[in-house]
């Protein structure tokens, strides 16, 4: 048997958010090193902000993340709100659930069917899944008597469900006008509430499809890890108590404590811990933590997948956010059932300085902002982001991919080169890190 | 009539533009897709052999050397280039260094030299010229189909 002695570089990952390289460094079967090295080009929005008027800042942090810009914007109005007691109305924390539902459709559709579908079904790109024979599907795990073309005309709808809601709520998907510290600023079209729902309630089928093939999907990496969530009692993302699945809890007036003194002092090391552990963020770790908490509806359609959970195999990221997807379609419908949305004043700031944390969970798990701001301007603002928690997790993960596919044994070398770099791509897809986000926070250097 | 070869390029940005765009294939594409080759595109596609465009569409501004180089690539090799939302039409919010005080300045400085910026944040358009733009940040989903129709 040939000994793994390699040096592989990846250059630009595709199918992942934003450019990243990586190079693994592997000598006698060992993985000597592991570096991603991400490529964005900073734009400096920390430093950015500083002096901008507060009310003003979420629309400009928005622009951190095309992908995720609800979750930025939303998670820092919450800072904002929490900073100068503002109390947003009922109407509105409705309104933002909505949003973050709207989000958590899109992208993780756009994650699923664009990036990892192509990987299941063994081709390069998401529309190339059209050209697939029926058997060659089936056999890769798809339902029976849906066709190549259906899946991408699937993905199509799906997406674009969650951007018609996004437009319902808040004017656009991407950078969303109306949302705003203290409310909306614009109204809801009731009368555009039907068509909405209707929209959603057709895409639930294609949702059933696109579980079942991550169901079906037999790929695992399992290694014992921690997972930390934001658990909410209506799964709805926005306020609840963190929880790690080693049992500990934290509850909103505690936030600010837990950032200073457990999440930002390992972030200059080695990575972020958690109660001394490395830990995972995301849709598997809010499964792990808080299934239950699930819609009803949800939890009756998908009850086959639900009992996979808890879970420690990474893969299983996929089948929790087709889970994820199902629950804010439920929810969402019910939601606007159930509302009757009207014109509402924005909610003014009752101070003008301190400081404050906003915590959401955003598609790849909790984002913190934490803010502090004087005279109405913003002093200084410092974000913890899902991906930079995930690095640490994510290089172990990586680390333990290729060791297996060396222990394996591969004859020829040029099939080992190949099989490793499409099982670290694998692993690394299925964290659907962002590489636009994480260059805000932390330099990478895995070693 | 052989179909129009169209490649995706970003440079310094949140990508909004592109992930909008996804947006309005959401609709358009299947469409498109029989008068053009996405030949170039790394947010849905690995492949990358083609050299040669008749369409590029370009996001982001163009902020370090490494940009500067690649996007004068991009400009060789495509017949229209066109210009995907402010910043690389105008180069904001992704310039924003430009109008830093000194106290910023000081603060991003070391980051600036390690990573080769250049000494100022540029639009596309400034730093190769565009043959076409459509604005918005994100881009206006109507412009954008307005004006890339005209070259299907």
């Amino acid at each position: 048997m040939h000994t793994c002695d390699l040096d592989i570089s990846i250059n630009r990952l595709s199918k992942i958010e934003g450019h990243a390289d990586l190079d693994v460094k592997i000598r006698d079967g060992k993985v000597e090193d592991v570096q991603l090295r991400v490529m964005e080009n900073q734009r400096f929005y920390t430093q950015a902000v500083k002096g901008k008027p507060a009310l003003s800042v979420p629309q400009l942090v928005s622009r951190i993340c095309g992908t995720c810009s609800v979750a930025h914007m939303t998670g820092c109005i919450e800072a904002v709100e929490k900073t100068l007691d503002i109390t947003p109305s009922e109407q509105t924390m409705i309104m933002r659930k909505l949003m973050m539902y709207s989000l958590m459709i899109r992208d993780h559709a756009l994650h699923l069917y664009f990036f990892v579908m192509p990987d299941i079904f063994g081709v390069d790109s998401a529309l190339e899944i059209a050209d697939l024979s029926e058997e060659e599907l089936r056999e890769k795990g798809a339902p029976a008597g849906l066709t190549g073309k259906d899946i991408v005309h699937e993905a199509l709808h799906v997406k674009e469900a969650g951007n018609n809601l996004s437009n319902l709520i808040a004017g656009r998907s991407v950078h969303a006008p109306f949302e705003a510290v203290g409310g909306f600023t614009r109204e809801v079209d009731n009368s555009k509430i039907p068509e909405t729902v209707e929209e959603l309630k057709k895409i639930k089928q294609s949702i059933i499809n696109l579980a079942e093939v991550f169901y079906n999907c037999h790929w695992e990496l399992k290694r014992k890890t921690n997972f930390v969530a934001l658990t909410t009692p209506d799964f709805s993302f926005l306020e609840g108590v963190i929880c790690s699945s080693t049992g500990a809890c934290i509850k909103e007036e505690n936030y600010w404590d837990h950032l200073h003194s457990i999440v930002l002092p390992y972030s200059q090391a080695k990575g972020f811990e958690f109660e001394g552990q490395e830990y995972m963020v995301g849709s598997l770790a809010r499964l792990n933590l808080n299934k239950d908490h699930l819609h009803k509806d949800t939890k009756e359609s998908m009850a086959k997948y639900l009992e996979i959970f808890p879970s420690d195999n990474i893969y299983h990221n996929n089948l929790a956010q087709a889970i994820e997807i199902m629950h804010s379609i439920d929810h969402s419908v019910e939601l606007l059932e159930n509302s009757k949305f009207k014109k509402e004043e924005i909610v003014k700031p009752h101070k003008q300085s301190g400081e404050g944390v906003g915590v959401i969970e955003a598609p790849r798990g909790t984002l913190y902002y934490w803010l502090g701001i004087e005279d109405g301007k913003v002093r200084y603002a410092n974000l913890v982001i899902p991906t930079a928690q995930n690095l640490v997790n994510m290089r172990e993960d990586v680390r333990e991919a290729v060791k297996l596919v060396c222990n394996d044994g591969v004859k020829a070398e040029e099939k080992w080169e190949k099989k490793i770099k499409n099982e670290v791509e694998k692993i690394i897809r299925a964290y659907d890190p962002c590489m636009s986000c994480a260059s805000h926070f932390l330099k990478v250097n895995w070693t | 009539m052989s179909k129009k070869k169209v490649g995706i390029f970003t440079f310094t940005c949140d990508e909004g533009c592109s992930i909008y765009l996804i947006e309005i294939f959401n609709k358009k594409l299947l469409g498109w897709l029989e008068k053009m080759d996405l030949e170039y595109f790394l947010s849905m596609k690995d492949k990358r052999d083609s050299d040669r465009f008749d369409i590029a569409l370009v996001e982001g501004a163009i902020t370090t050397e490494r940009d500067l180089e690649e996007i004068k690539k991009v400009r060789e090799r495509s017949k229209i280039l066109i210009g995907m939302g402010n910043c690389a039409i105008t180069g904001s919010p992704t310039c924003q260094r430009n109008f830093f005080n000194q106290d910023q300045l000081d603060e991003i400085k070391k980051d600036l030299e390690k990573f080769k910026f250049l000494p100022k944040c540029i639009s596309i358009k400034e730093a190769v010229g565009l043959d076409d733009e459509i604005v918005g940040c994100p881009i206006d989903e109507k412009k954008f189909i307005e004006v890339f129709e005209k070259y299907l």
